[in-house]
């Protein structure tokens, strides 16, 4: 008798143990002080400018924080709502070419037009999703890079915009110095409110839907989800910060040419740096698109700007995931280990 | 309350669901019964819309609900379980359980997944059931019995009027299937109006106040428990045709 009340005593305190992991597993504190000074410190970078030339370290800040929004922008639909688009490039040609041509046509400022442009891909965005969003899986990739292909040839004929020659946008008048920091700074921007914008919707009704959805899309609708508002929503958005960060990206460069925007590799940067850093987590595209521009910057400076250094950037990318199937983020979010300041979710 | 009228479901040449019509009283615990095959689940799909019906007319409350889409006849009080219990993997019980709620309108699509007062109401239902303890389980992560109790407690959160359960039953032990029973019976004295597909006879026969007997897709005897156990071609349905009339 007493050796049973044991037992029932030693399987009670087992169960208030492992609902001592599940409220740990649970916890919604955040170390939000660590993006915060991040984000102070990459402000303050910039006054390195006054001791010598840091264009280069600003450009490739610039460049990963492009490519951070970017990344998490997709998220919103590829990791949420489980729909892989292999044609975001698409909304980042529109936004650039939507604020190239008034850049080039009226002198407007790129920047200042960026919510504008990013508002012209949403709009894009919505109504190709309502086409596109019907199937998933491989037939919703497919219609993806079909969009890819479509937009490519269109914009490589289309006379208006300079076809496959592009335009080209007036330089900035800054000197060499300073040249950058309008644009590091659009661009820094940008990609924090997309992190944050991708937090709001992770934990927004929105995001629960988005997050059923990807799980279940029967059951999600049996649930009362409108999923194809949700889903064409999820699109829109997500193209809308593609959008801007093309817009920015474009006069940064000084040209616009189809051959920037619409090729496959930029689409799959997305993808690939979401799926290494996690997709699904607010944190995953952020270290994935630091990783990744850290890993080609540095094949490209070890191997040459041939196609060795890709082959040198997949191989990485391979062995990270063998050894974090779900992402960096994901899979130490799973198994418990995930370093509090990389908990963004 | 609910009325299925003349509703057909083919599949290319299979007739799943053939002139199938019958009715659920309000406030009664109806349950839908046959042999496997009859079109029980696939009418229940039509009904809730989650397979699109051939022809034929679904009404609730007065309403045409036919030409809906899931999601809308969900926020219209007709909630459903799946035969498999479809939970969302790599979400809490909480979370499952919060989906199933009310968003009203755009902006209530940008406010906090989950509220105070769904939060309590979510956690006053799984105490219903008597659950609570694995609130923050991960969906996917439960005994077949938790899932299907959990399923229930998601269907209660977005308020219905009517629900329709696919083999509440299905796979799971005596205590439990008690425990179910208990659960419907309380909720139908509130007043909720039940629809059931399920095998054990001993449940339907002891729970509901209608049964409405499937066979080939078509409806071969309604009525209460009593009468459907004794009419013949609902023992032919199940047994086949007597010997000497053979």
């Amino acid at each position: 008798m007493s050796d049973t009340m044991q037992e029932t005593s030693a399987v009670l305190e087992a169960r208030k143990a492992y609902n001592e992991t599940l409220r740990i597993k649970a916890d919604q504190t955040r170390a939000t002080w660590f993006p915060i000074t991040l984000m102070i410190l990459l402000m303050a970078l910039p006054l390195l400018q006054f001791t010598g030339n840091y264009n280069y370290m600003l450009h490739m800040v610039l460049l990963t924080a492009s490519y951070v929004a970017m990344a998490s922008s997709w998220n919103i639909l590829g990791g949420f709502a489980g729909y892989i688009s292999l044609g975001h490039n698409v909304f980042f040609c529109i936004g650039g070419y939507f604020a190239g041509m008034l850049v080039a046509r009226y002198g407007w400022s790129g920047i200042a037009l960026a919510p504008l442009a990013g508002l012209v891909a949403a709009l894009f965005g919505y109504a190709i999703g309502l086409i596109t969003l019907r199937v998933r899986g491989p037939s919703f990739i497919i219609s993806s890079i079909a969009l890819v292909m479509i937009a490519r040839l269109l914009f490589d004929h289309w006379k208006f915009v300079g076809g496959a020659n592009g335009v080209t946008l007036p330089p900035t008048e800054l000197s060499v110095q300073w040249a950058k920091l309008p644009y590091y700074y659009a661009m820094l921007f940008i990609a924090a409110f997309t992190v944050w914008c991708s937090y709001k919707i992770k934990h927004s009704k929105f995001g629960l839907g988005l997050r059923a959805i990807s799980k279940d899309e029967i059951k999600a609708e049996a649930a009362g989800i409108d999923t194809r508002f949700y889903k064409v929503t999820a699109f829109a958005l997500s193209a809308f910060f593609v959008g801007m960060t093309g817009a920015v990206w474009g006069e940064y460069l000084t040209y616009i040419r189809p051959s920037i925007f619409l090729v496959i590799l930029i689409a799959a940067y997305m993808v690939l740096m979401c799926i290494l850093g996690g997709k699904g987590t607010i944190a995953g595209p952020v270290i994935g698109a630091i990783l990744l521009t850290a890993f080609n910057e540095f094949f490209v400076a070890t191997m040459g700007a041939s196609e060795l250094n890709i082959l040198g950037t997949g191989v990485i990318m391979a062995v990270c995931l063998m050894f974090f199937p779900h992402g960096i983020v994901g899979t130490l979010a799973r198994k418990g280990k995930l370093p509090k300041i990389l908990n963004w979710d | 309350m609910l009325e299925v009228k003349n509703l057909c479901k083919y599949f290319g040449g299979i007739r799943a669901v053939d002139d199938c019509s019958f009715k659920v009283d309000k406030g009664s615990i109806t349950a839908l019964i046959g042999p496997n095959g009859a079109g029980k689940t696939t009418a229940f799909n039509c009904i809730s819309r989650t397979a699109q019906p051939t022809s034929g007319e679904v009404w609730l409350d007065g309403q045409r609900i036919d030409q809906l889409r899931p999601n809308k006849i969900t926020m219209m009080g007709l909630s459903r379980t799946f035969q498999i219990s479809r939970n969302l993997s790599e979400m809490t019980v909480l979370e499952n359980m919060i989906v199933q709620a009310k968003v009203e309108g755009f902006r209530g699509l940008f406010r906090p997944a989950i509220s105070p007062e769904e939060r309590d109401k979510a956690m006053e239902i799984l105490d219903f059931l008597g659950i609570t303890r694995i609130a923050y389980e991960d969906g996917s992560n439960l005994s077949y019995g938790q899932k299907k109790l959990m399923d229930f407690g998601a269907l209660l959160m977005s308020d219905p009027k009517i629900i329709l359960l696919d083999e509440p039953a299905g796979g799971v032990n005596m205590s439990l299937l008690e425990e179910i029973m208990t659960h419907i019976r309380r909720l139908n004295e509130r007043g909720l109006t039940v629809l059931i597909v399920e095998h054990n006879m001993d449940l339907v026969m002891r729970l509901s106040h209608r049964v409405v007997v499937m066979a080939q897709g078509t409806v071969i005897c309604e009525g209460s428990p009593e009468v459907v156990r004794n009419d013949p071609a609902v023992l032919e349905a199940y047994l086949g045709m007597p010997e000497d009339a053979a």
